[in-house]
């Protein structure tokens, strides 16, 4: 038994900070009366244990890769991890209780933007978020069964509005809802099958169905094999400051542009 | 007296008592229904968490079981006296009419006192959970501010009911509510302005998301609308212009 202990001590060995990904309540007081001397950061959904340095998840990631790459990100802009530090992390795969422990080193190639994606783009953080969990539903259950594809624009509505013209009437004409509200997910739905983008401004109103594209594609460089809801979403954020969240109808994938580029790329069927 | 009481004034005693059973039973059954009623409509919940209802929790009772059991109370002190009456203990006419005119009185100060504490109480709580949200010490002091609003108006009205004079305290009410609706008026005038701007701008959307407006000398494209104000934004500068501007200084809708 003593062996297998000194397994698991080299992977925690000369750890400069720890993880814990939504511990419970529990778990976080053990770890805290044994005052460690690294430092503690807890990631998680919400601070359900109250501790002082938190990290917050916008998704409850499925993919373990994920959830640590965005947990060492918004450590690191919250300044509570350096460039080079050793983190261990605690996390769940299998169980809701933490049951494995992984070894990271933080280096700044690791950032791939999901946490600027939330924290530093020009829409609301949540609206961001609801618009993702709008289009994984809409990813997990298709139209009526069948795969659909969807295209959000979100933020800087102004702008987008004036790049882009209206394909036929806009539903959403002279109504006052916003992403989030309990029954915009079904309207939302029921309109994907419309052709063209949805345009949601700053604050989660949902400007305009129906709307066509026109930003200048030059330069935008996405993977080849994406159609042209893609190639739309990548060059209409590298055109404004929006943020652009896609269901793919083909591969079923939810992707997030911005600046041009493949921000996050989520599964649907796994959440 | 006796005169009146005729044929069954031997049995006046019995008639008493048969008074103050009825009376009982009433009494009882109303305080039943009455608990009923209440709970029916749902205020054990609505009272709960107040300080009132815990101050009556640790007395062992609760709320709806104190107003039920003062509606009891209520009919047990008019049937005590009617029994009295009809048994002619009671001798003077004069002092009965001016108990029948006094109890109901007392009853419904008592009622609204309490209703009053209740509600106030709950009004401080719902208050204090909106502007939680608020991280500011000193928002503390407009829960309580509206709590002994509502507690002060319940007893004068309490008051006014027992036929005391309260002419001292309404003055001073009065003034309270003239400062409120005065200094109110004052300080929310912009904001006022503002948001029934607001309404007609998001009501019949004269200009809408994406449109390059003027407004003053600011011009650039509509970002966001709201109640109180429009974001115009313009090569990353994004004004922010209170709604209430429109109206007095209108818009221009730049076409092109």
């Amino acid at each position: 038994m003593a062996d297998l202990r000194d397994l698991l001590d080299e992977i925690v060995t000369d750890a400069d900070v720890v993880f814990l990904f939504s511990p419970s309540g529990s778990y976080y007081e053990k770890f805290v009366d044994l005052e460690p001397e690294v430092t503690l950061v807890v990631v998680g959904t919400e601070n359900a244990v109250g501790a002082s340095t938190f990290v917050e998840l916008p998704l409850a990631f499925e993919d373990v890769r994920e959830r640590i790459r965005f947990g060492i990100e918004g450590a690191m802009k919250q300044d509570l991890v350096d460039d080079g530090d050793v983190i261990a992390c605690a996390t769940s795969v299998f169980s809701q209780n933490i049951d494995t422990v992984t070894r990271v080193q933080a280096n700044e190639s690791v950032q791939s933007g999901v946490y600027d994606l939330f924290a530093n783009s020009r829409a609301d953080p949540n609206v961001i978020r609801n618009v993702l969990e709008v289009a994984i539903e809409l990813g997990k259950k298709g139209q009526k069964g069948k795969p659909v594809g969807a295209l959000f624009v979100v933020g800087d509505a102004g702008k987008v509005m004036n790049k882009s013209r209206p394909l036929s009437y806009n539903p959403f004409e002279k109504s006052h809802v916003h992403v989030g509200d309990p029954i915009v997910n079904v309207m939302l739905k029921e309109f994907s099958r419309l052709d063209g983008a949805f345009v949601i401004s700053d604050s989660g109103k949902i400007v305009s169905a129906y709307r066509y594209l026109e930003p200048s594609a030059e330069g935008v460089d996405i993977p080849k094999g994406l159609g042209a809801r893609h190639m739309a979403a990548g060059a209409i954020t590298r055109d404004t400051n929006a943020t652009a969240i896609v269901l793919s109808e083909s591969d079923g994938l939810v992707r997030a542009f911005k600046g041009g580029e493949i921000i996050l790329e989520l599964d649907p069927e796994v959440y | 007296m006796a005169v009146q009481w005729g044929v069954f004034g031997e049995f006046r005693y019995l008639v008493a008592v048969a008074v103050l059973f009825v009376g009982w039973l009433a009494g009882y059954l109303v305080g039943r229904a009455n608990k009923r009623i209440l709970t029916a409509a749902n205020v054990p919940d609505l009272v709960e968490g107040t300080p009132f209802e815990r101050t009556a929790q640790s007395l062992g009772t609760s709320t709806v079981a104190m107003v039920a059991r003062l509606s009891s109370w209520f009919i047990y002190g008019v049937t005590i006296l009617v029994a009295l009456y009809v048994a002619n203990l009671l001798d003077t006419r004069l002092f009965f009419t001016r108990i029948t005119a006094f109890v109901p009185d007392l009853f419904v100060a008592i009622l609204v006192f309490i209703v009053g504490f209740v509600l106030a109480d709950k009004a401080e709580l719902v208050v204090g959970e909106r502007l939680r949200s608020v991280k500011l010490p000193e928002v503390g002091i407009i829960p309580k501010a509206v709590k002994y609003s509502i507690v002060y108006i319940a007893s004068l009205l309490a008051l006014g009911q027992l036929g005391i004079t309260t002419d001292a305290l309404l003055i001073l009410l009065a003034v309270y509510v003239f400062a409120l609706v005065f200094l109110g008026g004052i300080a929310f005038k912009d904001l006022l302005g503002s948001s029934a701007a607001g309404i007609y701008v998001l009501l019949s959307q004269p200009y809408s998301i994406g449109d390059e407006i003027q407004m003053g000398s600011r011009r650039g494209i509509v970002q966001e609308v709201d109640v109180f104000v429009t974001h115009i934004e313009d090569d990353g500068e994004e004004y922010i212009v209170p709604n209430h501007r429109m109206f007095r200084e209108g818009v221009t809708r730049i076409r092109n």
